[in-house]
């Protein structure tokens, strides 16, 4: 049994010998993952997802899921795989347990098991009372609660649901993330999205796409710990024009950088000769002999954005050293030799 | 099963289609008006033969154009991507599902109409002389202009996924398959052109079973080269604008001896590999194009 979910090597999508989709993508996704497939629009994401699917075949690299190698005829591949694209489209004139019904039958579920299982997950996305309707009269919650039964029906190893939460409203995107956090831990689940606070909530890996190419991928404590704890921010409650002048007080004391946000959020950046806890003591100082009041202090908004924000930073910062001159031949010359 | 699932799916899917709906009622109202005006005219081979006119030659061939449309195409290639090729199914296992109902759509709504005209025109009585028809010659019929059928469904098919848009792909098959009948009309290539092949019906029809065509000779006979000498120099006078070479004056159309070289295995390769080709092509370029 593998313990190795997902993998890639080298994966590369060039649309039309001009566009760069996927770029030298490489990824390891351990079995029983919440993995968060981060990154901007048009990053990759889907594409990646696209190429694991079998729906679109690599120009260079392969990928695997479950120990089989992917490809357009790879039905292995997509039996383990239950997938949910962003806003999926479904035959409107079918009812929804005669979709999954179809979907059933497609996926090779035997006619008992299959009925019991749609019965089951349509009560389980609280879409019994809908079993009547016809999809095409579905709001999107309800769509996207369809696609969820569907992702599932087959009893799949792993789950890729590819923005699941977009354009749904505060309850559905919430009842969206409760399911997948009961998923965790059953099977691995792939989550691709452009949204930090879901992946902050329920992954525990994390998959960091820029430009096509895969710029971090760890658990989320190695991405926090990535974060460069040099900066917090204090909120608050008096005179503007205080704040901007305590702002400006500060870096006079050396170590420091300040920010204002929003008239009324210090956000104070430790220098790195500085030690944080003084850093943190003189700051505070300077509030409390100020004439405004302190209503929170916190490290960052939120550290999951902070790290992601600095892991593309790193990348564009990196510039051409993004290229890895190390072909393969020099690498294994010089594996060899550190064997030696 | 996923074969037989997603050919079920496509069926209902086609069933509620309003084209498909349109098009039986159609049919069906062209046929009731054809036999009852020409009830007490027309023998009923010729009868019947003229029954498959719009099947064979126009207007029936452009609705069966735009039902063999692939799927794979225009906008509903995303959602099937997402909804169907990414679950546990072969392209292949999921083209031939779509090709089948699409076959099965035209061929039900063909026989739907065309049997109980037979069935009527065979054992009504009717103030026409009676003519020899024969089961053998009914059911070739049957077979040969299903065969057709399947031949426009795979075509349709093909340029659908090929072309990758649906109107595109209509239109380029209409302006391809009508003149092409038309030239293969003029070499009477009645294996090739639909239209040759409707006027051999009323010969096929009365045509008993038999199976002489097994012994067919060998090489080329001299009627064979000069009709094919006839017809060249008669293509040629029409591509060239000239004068139409004087032709022999024949007897009626049942003494005249046309078509009675029709042979059943040419018809079926040469309408079932075509067919064949155009499915095989469209799994080809299918399985290796990016969703």
């Amino acid at each position: 049994m593998t313990d190795v979910a997902i993998r890639t090597e080298h994966l590369t999508k060039v649309y039309g010998g001009r566009v760069i989709a996927v770029n030298d993508l490489t990824l390891d996704v351990p079995v029983g993952a919440v993995y968060g497939l981060l990154g901007p629009n048009g990053a990759g994401k889907t594409t990646t997802i696209r190429l694991l699917l079998g729906l679109q075949r690599p120009t260079a690299g392969w990928a695997e899921v479950m120990g089989h190698r992917c490809g357009v005829q790879a039905t292995a591949v997509r039996q383990a795989i239950g997938y949910l694209p962003t806003n999926p489209s479904f035959p409107g004139h079918l009812r929804p347990f005669e979709y999954l019904d179809l979907l059933g039958k497609i996926c090779r579920v035997p006619g008992d098991e299959r009925r019991r299982r749609a019965a089951d997950l349509l009560r389980a996305v609280e879409l019994l009372g809908a079993t009547n309707q016809r999809i095409s009269t579905f709001s999107t919650g309800m769509r996207t609660r369809l696609g969820i039964a569907a992702s599932l029906l087959h009893n799949p190893t792993v789950l890729i649901w590819d923005e699941p939460t977009a354009g749904l409203d505060p309850a559905a995107r919430r009842f969206t993330l409760d399911l997948i956090a009961d998923q965790a831990g059953k099977r691995t689940v792939i989550l691709a999205t452009h949204i930090l606070s879901d992946i902050d909530q329920i992954c525990d890996h994390v998959g960091v796409v820029h430009e096509g190419r895969m710029i971090f991928s760890g658990s989320m404590r190695e991405v926090r710990q990535r974060l460069r704890r040099d900066s917090f921010h204090l909120e608050l409650d008096g005179p503007v024009e205080t704040i901007h002048r305590l702002a400006a007080q500060l870096p006079a004391s050396g170590g420091l950088a300040t920010d204002v946000r929003d008239d009324r959020v210090l956000i104070v950046r430790i220098q790195d000769e500085r030690n944080r806890a003084g850093a943190l003591a003189e700051v505070l100082q300077h509030v409390a002999a100020s004439d405004v009041s302190l209503r929170s202090i916190g490290a960052g908004q939120g550290d999951t954005e902070s790290a992601y924000l600095q892991l593309l930073q790193e990348d564009r910062a990196y510039g051409f050293r993004r290229f890895d001159f190390q072909t393969p031949a020099v690498a294994d010359a010089n594996a060899g030799d550190h064997g030696a | 099963m996923p074969t037989l699932a997603i050919t079920g799916h496509e069926l209902r899917a086609l069933a509620k289609s309003w084209l498909v709906r349109l098009w039986l009622i159609a049919a069906a109202l062209a046929t009731f008006f054809t036999t009852a005006g020409n009830w007490t005219t027309m023998e009923s081979a010729v009868l019947i033969a003229t029954l498959q006119i719009p099947f064979l030659v126009f207007p029936w061939f452009l609705v069966v154009i735009m039902l063999g449309i692939s799927p794979v195409t225009g906008v509903r290639l995303d959602a099937l991507a997402d909804g169907i090729l990414s679950r546990p199914v072969t392209r292949h296992e999921f083209l031939l599902a779509a090709w089948l109902a699409r076959l099965v759509t035209v061929l039900a709504v063909y026989l739907c109409v065309s049997v109980p005209a037979i069935l009527l025109i065979t054992y009504a009585r009717r103030p026409v002389p009676a003519d020899d028809l024969s089961l053998y010659g009914v059911l070739v019929t049957l077979g040969v202009v299903s065969l057709v059928l399947m031949l426009l469904v795979s075509l349709a098919f093909c340029a659908g996924t090929l072309l990758r848009q649906p109107l595109l792909a209509a239109v380029v098959l209409m302006l391809i398959w009508f003149p092409l009948s038309l030239v293969l009309h003029t070499f009477s290539l009645e294996e090739f052109s639909p239209i040759s092949l409707n006027q051999a019906l009323p010969t096929v029809l009365q045509t008993p079973w038999r199976t002489a065509d097994v012994a067919a000779e060998p090489g080329p006979r001299a009627e064979d080269l000069e009709s094919l000498a006839r017809q060249t120099s008669q293509f040629l006078s029409i591509l060239s604008g000239g004068a139409t070479p004087a032709r022999e004056p024949q007897g009626s159309f049942l003494e005249r001896g046309d078509y009675d070289d029709f042979s059943v295995p040419h018809i079926v390769l040469g309408y079932g590999i075509p067919a064949v080709a155009a499915l095989g092509l469209s799994l080809l370029v299918f399985s290796r194009r990016d969703l």
